[in-house]
Order: structure tokens, then C-alpha cells, then sequence
């Protein structure tokens, strides 16, 4: 048995990233995120301000306003956004 | 006929100082047509930080199974009692009751579904919305709700709140009734961004620490919302004498912006255009805030960000680009 590889990527609290893409080998832990792509990482902490969320693990942290297309959510505040037919989703209405 | 003036609010602060001018001058000219008037206060966040007190006559509600946020909000006003359902921003300010309320008598044409006394974008939009209930609710639920349209394909639509609304209707051929801004001028004081920056720093201020405070320099929208706030803030202390948009230690402006710290933001700005375009939308909120205080009996004055040289300058360019026709 093998550990699991190391995340080519970890996002840490008081960072802020507007506008970028972030694919399977990134990890956020605290990191603000606005209007940014999330496609394959694993979103631990931090907040997805607007953008997209594609693919991946939704662990923890505030998703907010943005746009849900795929992926798995397990824990996090969901203050709003929208899924993937492109309708509102309130506080709470998480996927 | 009766009016439900509606109305979401994230910040009791900001919802006090609204309250105070529709419960004096709005509602008592809604009346004065002969309309019932319901006005209700959606508190969207935390709703016990909002004093029933402050809110002599409101109908003030929290989120729950029927509206767990602002947005679903908008919908579940729309179900209440009620001919004509005013949808108003929060911070937004209607300076002339009486020709907000000379509105009502549009709803005597049939044909007549909405009138929108402010648009801010290329649709109707909700921040001043006078909607004719029966009309709204004949639309597939939620009849407000922003979406996304075309989501997959290269160029998505994002649709603000009341849009389809509005293009729906307009597709029978009801209409929807847009005040010119010539006219709102003066009549209507708007602000912008109030809100968003504020909560912005709520949710996400402390994890970003003094990052936060450079996003001011940044993005145009934080800085404008900043300075709305500045305006409201000195307005709200010399009416209530209480801190406005205070942090957790109480601090005047500290849960926004502080003005010398959106000083020192702007003070970091090196694009002129970005300067320019921020001194330019200060000037409309100057305007805006210089009818509210007017309306208190208030002196009011600007406060002043830039050095006047910097400021002039700023200026100069700014009227330059729009005289070659370049003011972006």
C-alpha cells in the first residue's frame, strides 16, 4: 500500500486568486477564490467567491455564488449559487 | 388596492436608516392614494440583530422553509396580500414619496404589468420595482430568481433577479414601464455595493487579513462600495449618533472600510482610467447622499481621498477621455 500522492498545489489561508484554474492535483486550505474554475482538486477550507466549480471534492469552506456544473459535496456552507441546468440555489440548497 | 413594499436587509444598521425615510415619506405617500400598504423587512443574515424597535409598523421576517435567503425572498413577497408588490433595495432611497407613489395609478391600464422607477443593467431588474402581483404570479415559480442561461456553451447568460420575469411578460405583450433616469434624478438616491462589501469582509475579511484591504486598490467595486458606505456612515451617525457598519470591537466603518484606509487604497492606485472612473461614480454619490442629508437637515460635505492636485488631475483626464469619446 502507497501513500497518496502529494497535492501539486495547496492554496493556504490569506491567499487570493481571481480569475484562474485550479485542476485534480490542487488543494484549498483557507484561500479566497473569486470567479476562479475548480476542476478535480480537493476544496478543504477557504471560499469559492463566484466561478465555477467542474469537477472534484467539496470538504469544506463557503461556496458562494457561484456555479455548480459536477462533483461531489460532502461538508461546506452554501450560501448560494446555481447548479448545472443553470437555476438559483439558496443558503443551504447545497448538491 | 394594496401595496407590499418589500425590502431584504443583511445589515440592521443600513435597514434603520431605510426604514426611517420609507416610514416617513414613502409609505405616508403610498397611502396618501388610498392604497393599504404592508411594508416587510426580510432580515437576511441575523435577524436578531435588528431592534423591532426601529421598526415602528413593519412586518419584519427571517429566513426559514419559505425564504431561506434574500433572493428566494423576492418570490415569497410576491405571495403576500397584495395588488402591487414595490420591490426596493436596500439601499436604495426614494427622496419624492408622492412621485413614487403617483405610479400606482399605471396599474389602472391592464395592459400594464410593472413600472421600474431605477434600471441599473439592460433589464428592469428589482431595485425599484413597482410589479403587479396577479401578473408575476402567473409565471412559472420562482418567477425572480437569477439563473444562468447557456451554461456549456461559449458565451453563458447570467440573468439578475426579475429578468426573465420581465422578459416573459414583455413576451405577451404586457409592459413593463421604465422610468427614465432623467427623471429618477434627484427623486431616487442609489448606492451601490453597500452590502456586498460588507459581507464580503464577514465571510471571508479575517482570512485574508490585510489582503483584504488591498482589494480596495483592486477591484473598482469594493472601492465604490467602500465610499457609499463612508456616506451612509457619516449620515447614520448624525442621525442615530451610533457607529455604522462597525466591526466586532465597535469601530465606525471598520466592518467596510474605514476612510483612511480606502484613503490609503486609492492612494496605491496607479491607472488613471481606474482613478478616474472611481472619482466619477464618487460624484454621483455625492449627489446622492447630498439629497439625503438635505432631507435630514443636514449640512453635508464630501469627505476628501485624494490629494486635490492627484484629484484634478484624475478629473482632467477623466472629462479628456470622454470629450475624444474614449470613456472607457
Amino acid at each position: 500500500m502507497t501513500d497518496p500522492a502529494p497535492a501539486a498545489l495547496v492554496l493556504e489561508r490569506g491567499e487570493f486568486r481571481h480569475q484562474e484554474k485550479f485542476g485534480p492535483g490542487a488543494v484549498n486550505r483557507g484561500a479566497v477564490l473569486l470567479e476562479c474554475t475548480w476542476d478535480g482538486g480537493v476544496f478543504e477550507s477557504g471560499v469559492m467567491l463566484g466561478g465555477v466549480f467542474r469537477s472534484g471534492t467539496f470538504r469544506g469552506g463557503v461556496f458562494l455564488g457561484g456555479v455548480w456544473l459536477s462533483g461531489t459535496w460532502v461538508a461546506g456552507d452554501w450560501e448560494h449559487g446555481f447548479g448545472p441546468d443553470g437555476a438559483y440555489r439558496p443558503r443551504t440548497d447545497h448538491p | 388596492m394594496r401595496v407590499v413594499l418589500a425590502s431584504a436587509h443583511r445589515y440592521a444598521d443600513l435597514a434603520r436608516l431605510w426604514y426611517r425615510f420609507v416610514a416617513r415619506d414613502l409609505a405616508p405617500a403610498l397611502r396618501a392614494t388610498g392604497a393599504g400598504v404592508e411594508v416587510v423587512l426580510f432580515r437576511d443574515a441575523a435577524p436578531d440583530a435588528f431592534d423591532p424597535r426601529h421598526f415602528p409598523g413593519a412586518t419584519l421576517l427571517a429566513p426559514g422553509p419559505f425564504a431561506r435567503d434574500f433572493l428566494e425572498f423576492y418570490d415569497a413577497a410576491l405571495q403576500r396580500e397584495g395588488d402591487v408588490l414595490f420591490l426596493l433595495d436596500a439601499d436604495l432611497f426614494v427622496l419624492d414619496g408622492a412621485w413614487a407613489a403617483s405610479f400606482l395609478a399605471r396599474f389602472t391600464d391592464p395592459s400594464v404589468a410593472a413600472v421600474s422607477l431605477l434600471r441599473r443593467t439592460e433589464h428592469p431588474g428589482v431595485y425599484a420595482l413597482l410589479a403587479r402581483s396577479s401578473a408575476y404570479r402567473g409565471l412559472p415559480a420562482p418567477a425572480l430568481a437569477p439563473s444562468y442561461e447557456g451554461l456549456g456553451t461559449a458565451v453563458p447568460v447570467n440573468r439578475q433577479p426579475g429578468d426573465c420575469a420581465a422578459i416573459a411578460l414583455r413576451s405577451t405583450g404586457l409592459e413593463i414601464l421604465d422610468v427614465p433616469a432623467s427623471e429618477a434624478e434627484g427623486r431616487v438616491s442609489d448606492f451601490h455595493g453597500t452590502t456586498v462589501i460588507r459581507a464580503s469582509r464577514e465571510v471571508f475579511g479575517a482570512s485574508l487579513g490585510p489582503r483584504f484591504d488591498a482589494l480596495l486598490s483592486e477591484k473598482p467595486y469594493f472601492a465604490m462600495g467602500a465610499y457609499d458606505n463612508l456616506l451612509l456612515g457619516e449620515l447614520h451617525r448624525a442621525v442615530f449618533g451610533a457607529p455604522f457598519a462597525p466591526d466586532a470591537n465597535g469601530v465606525h466603518l471598520a466592518g467596510s472600510a474605514t476612510e483612511e484606509s480606502l484613503r490609503a487604497a486609492l492612494s496605491r492606485v496607479s491607472d488613471r482610467k481606474a482613478l478616474a472612473r472611481f472619482l466619477a461614480y464618487a460624484d454621483r454619490s455625492n449627489r446622492a447622499a447630498a439629497g439625503l442629508f438635505a432631507k435630514e437637515g443636514l449640512p453635508f460635505a464630501p469627505p476628501r481621498l485624494l490629494p486635490r492636485p492627484r484629484a484634478w488631475g484624475a478629473r482632467a483626464w477623466g472629462i479628456a477621455r470622454r470629450v475624444a469619446g474614449r470613456p472607457d
